[in-house]
């Protein structure tokens, strides 16, 4: 089981399941990446493995940003893969994590590739627990349709199913319509949503993971 | 592929002692159809065939060529490339669904057909699964929480994607292997729907 309460505070995410994947929704500048990064950190610091498929921020920054998060992150603990498109399709190794490089954010099977080599390296150095954070499926929409996306997640779910992995993917809940958002969210075992409060300050709230949603709480 | 029919295979292979051997090791459980080189092959190719056993190294119409013309007709089939040399993750990019290293075993050839009639199920059902999804979402997008309560159709409709998810779990149990999963997604990206 996977412990995420620790990065936010509900009893729902106290044991959260092997091969779960969670949406994690909200609109711009809620604070989703930072939260998806959190919950990989939290992981590693515990030694579990990290994989993190970027469509925003180059790898390099991926990978330094998140030994500032971690500082005791270890050679082949974190794999990242950068579908910026803008570094070619290479792949080696970036400050002693695993860099894969796909060439668009709608090239699904270089995406699917690079997150194969990634889990590969991670299971041949030994780790048997790891969490995915895909960052942003929002991304990922401007390049392809939402019956795609929703395939996509599906079988990556799937695929971090069998790796007995947990992903968490974030969407941008104010960039599409509703029914995308609805569409999008049945590929997930769970939910976190994030809002904005008139008053200043976030809240959150769960939903899917264990019984009914959560209340809305503040961060 | 319908119910009572067995699938069909179609093997392209220049050689006719290996393209017989395949026959007799497959025939008792599909149709099979013979090709000796790409040109044949692609002549046989309709919408009722399931798989392609299809031989990389032939005279004239080469292997890779044929699978090219075969997904520009878009026909939803699966192929599995023979090939000489193993090939690497990134040759899976090339667009075919599955390799076999020759020389070929009556086993495997067994299991990769087996398999890539199980991904053409998953396939169907993702893409079965997906319309009720999408079906569901317009009822929730547009309905209030009460009118979905009253609704039998909206009712019914999450019963039958409960179904379906478990189904698509048993399928391939989840995804299979790196194969499988690269595979699938190559499918996915391609826009190639049942």
């Amino acid at each position: 089981m996977y412990d995420l309460s620790t990065v936010l505070d509900f009893d729902a995410l106290q044991s959260v399941r092997p091969g779960s994947s969670i949406l994690i929704s909200g609109p711009a500048m809620s604070g989703k990446e930072r939260l998806a990064y959190d919950v990989l950190a939290d992981g590693a610091r515990d030694g579990d493995g990290a994989v993190v498929v970027t469509t925003s921020d180059q790898a390099k920054t991926v990978v330094s940003d998140f030994r500032d998060l971690v500082p005791e992150l270890e050679e082949s603990q974190l794999g990242v893969i950068d579908c910026r498109g803008e570094g070619g399709t290479d792949s080696g190794s970036v400050d002693g994590a695993y860099v894969h490089q796909v060439s668009s954010p709608g090239d699904l099977t270089g995406i699917g590739i690079g997150i194969t080599k990634a889990l590969e390296g991670l299971h041949n150095s030994g780790r048997e627990r790891g969490r995915l954070a895909l960052v942003s499926l929002s991304t990922m929409l401007t390049y392809t349709d939402k019956k795609t996306v929703f395939k996509f997640c599906h079988v990556l779910s799937s695929r971090l199913d069998s790796a007995g992995y947990i992903g968490v993917f974030t969407i941008d809940s104010s960039a599409h319509d509703e029914q995308t958002i609805q569409v999008i969210k049945q590929a997930f075992d769970g939910l976190i949503e994030l809002r904005d409060v008139e008053t200043g300050g976030r809240e959150a709230r769960v939903l899917g993971l264990s019984g009914e949603p959560t209340a809305w709480k503040q961060l | 592929m319908s119910e009572s029919d067995p699938p069909v295979v179609l093997i392209v292979e220049d050689e006719p002692d290996v393209a017989e051997t395949y026959k007799l090791w497959l025939q008792a459980e599909y149709e099979v159809r013979m090709a000796q080189n790409g040109d044949e092959g692609l002549d046989l190719l309709d919408e009722t065939v399931d798989v392609v056993l299809l031989d990389r190294m032939m005279p004239g119409l080469s292997g890779d060529e044929v699978l090219t013309r075969i997904r520009e007709r878009d026909l939803g089939c699966r192929v599995a490339m023979v090939t000489a040399v193993e090939p690497d993750f990134d040759i899976l990019e090339m667009g075919f669904d599955a390799y076999l290293s020759k020389p070929i075993r009556s086993e495997q050839l067994h299991n990769t057909v087996t398999n890539l009639l199980e991904r053409s199920e998953y396939d169907s059902l993702l893409q079965a699964y997906y319309a009720l999804v999408e079906k569901q979402a317009t009822l929730e997008a547009t309905k209030s929480t009460a009118e979905l309560a009253e609704s039998e159709q909206y009712d019914e409709l999450t019963k039958e994607i409960q179904e379906m998810r478990e189904g698509l779990s048993d399928t391939l149990g989840g995804i299979g292997d790196d194969d499988d999963f690269i595979a699938t997604l190559r499918g996915l990206s391609n826009g190639e729907e049942n």
